[in-house]
């Protein structure tokens, strides 16, 4: 029985020690880059964090400015000029959310299944103007 | 023909307010002056002290130099600088500073003693992952470039300028 006892114990131990680095490993980013864009002056970073299996994506230290259906999208290039117009150059795209707020920290959802080695840019992106308001390349964290 | 005048005008009224709601919806020119600020919790546990705090990518200098530099703070306060898929090339009295990337003389390969930088430590290799720990009170806002730099030819191999979460 005492023996019995150890081994829960021990089990208990391994289990709490494995979810404890499981959720350490969750506040570091695989990915991140930083906003650029002149036009309308766009700064901040962007990190995609794995939580639970599905990917986050979170604005910081974000400053954009404001406009009408401003939309956050992952694009398929490597990085996007100022003012990009995304479908006259037919680029790929993934919606993630209309812009929350043109200030401050905001978390997007990744739909499940975007794969991120094809999806290499996070756009902030005026949809009824068809305008990029700043990009951010994605590196590896 | 009075009748028709004031018709006229009212429907040219009626014309323009419809244009101007239009074009105001479409342009919300107010939104140049109104912020929308928000303010969302990380989707993780905060004060974790394996978020890291600062970081950046490095880029060549003098010497082919690759990989990234950031920065973690301890649960105990203390400051850790992390070097991850790190590579320089090899030298003598090679060591890890902190330079400011408004310095023009970071801009030069070849600074000379001019470069005004903080002592982390000597570069414990040129390849793989490393870990330093930095001075408590640096202020890391204004030496804001981890500097791989050669004290015996004071040249600067790469650095890599951080940035905050």
């Amino acid at each position: 029985m005492g023996r019995l006892c150890t081994l829960a114990f021990t089990a208990t131990l391994a289990l709490s020690v494995s979810a404890m680095s499981a959720v350490a490993q969750d506040s570091k980013p695989i990915e991140t880059g930083t906003l650029h864009g002149q036009v309308h002056a766009t700064t901040g970073r962007v990190s995609i964090y794995k939580i639970k299996g599905r990917n986050v994506l979170r604005l910081t230290n974000f400053k954009t400015s404001n406009g009408p259906d401003v939309h956050v999208i992952l694009i398929a290039a490597d990085d996007a000029k100022d003012d990009d117009n995304f479908l006259k150059s037919n680029v790929e795209r993934i919606e993630l959310g209309p812009l929350k707020g043109n200030e401050g920290d905001q978390n997007y959802d990744i739909p499940a299944g975007t794969d991120l080695s094809k999806f290499r840019t996070v756009a902030i992106y005026c949809e009824r103007f068809n305008a990029t308001f700043g990009a951010a390349p994605l590196e590896k964290f | 023909m009075r009748a028709f005048l004031r018709g006229h005008k009212i429907g040219t009224a009626v014309v323009s307010f419809v244009l101007v709601v239009a074009l105001w919806y479409l342009f919300r020119p107010e939104k140049l002056f109104i912020n929308k600020q928000v303010n969302e919790a990380a989707p993780f546990a905060q004060n974790d002290p394996d978020q890291p705090t600062y970081t950046g990518t490095f880029k060549a200098a003098i010497h082919e130099t690759s990989g990234r530099a950031s920065v973690y703070r301890n649960s105990n306060g203390s400051l850790s600088l992390k070097l991850t898929n790190f590579h320089t090339s090899n030298g003598p009295d090679v060591h890890v500073v902190l330079a400011k990337s408004s310095d023009p003389a970071l801009a030069k390969r070849s600074p000379g003693a001019a470069l005004d930088s903080l002592e982390v430590a000597p570069l414990r290799g040129n390849e793989g992952d490393q870990e330093y720990t930095l001075p408590s009170n640096v202020d890391l806002a204004q030496y804001n470039t981890v500097t791989i730099y050669c004290e015996r030819f004071h040249a600067v191999f790469g650095s890599a300028m951080i940035q905050p979460f």
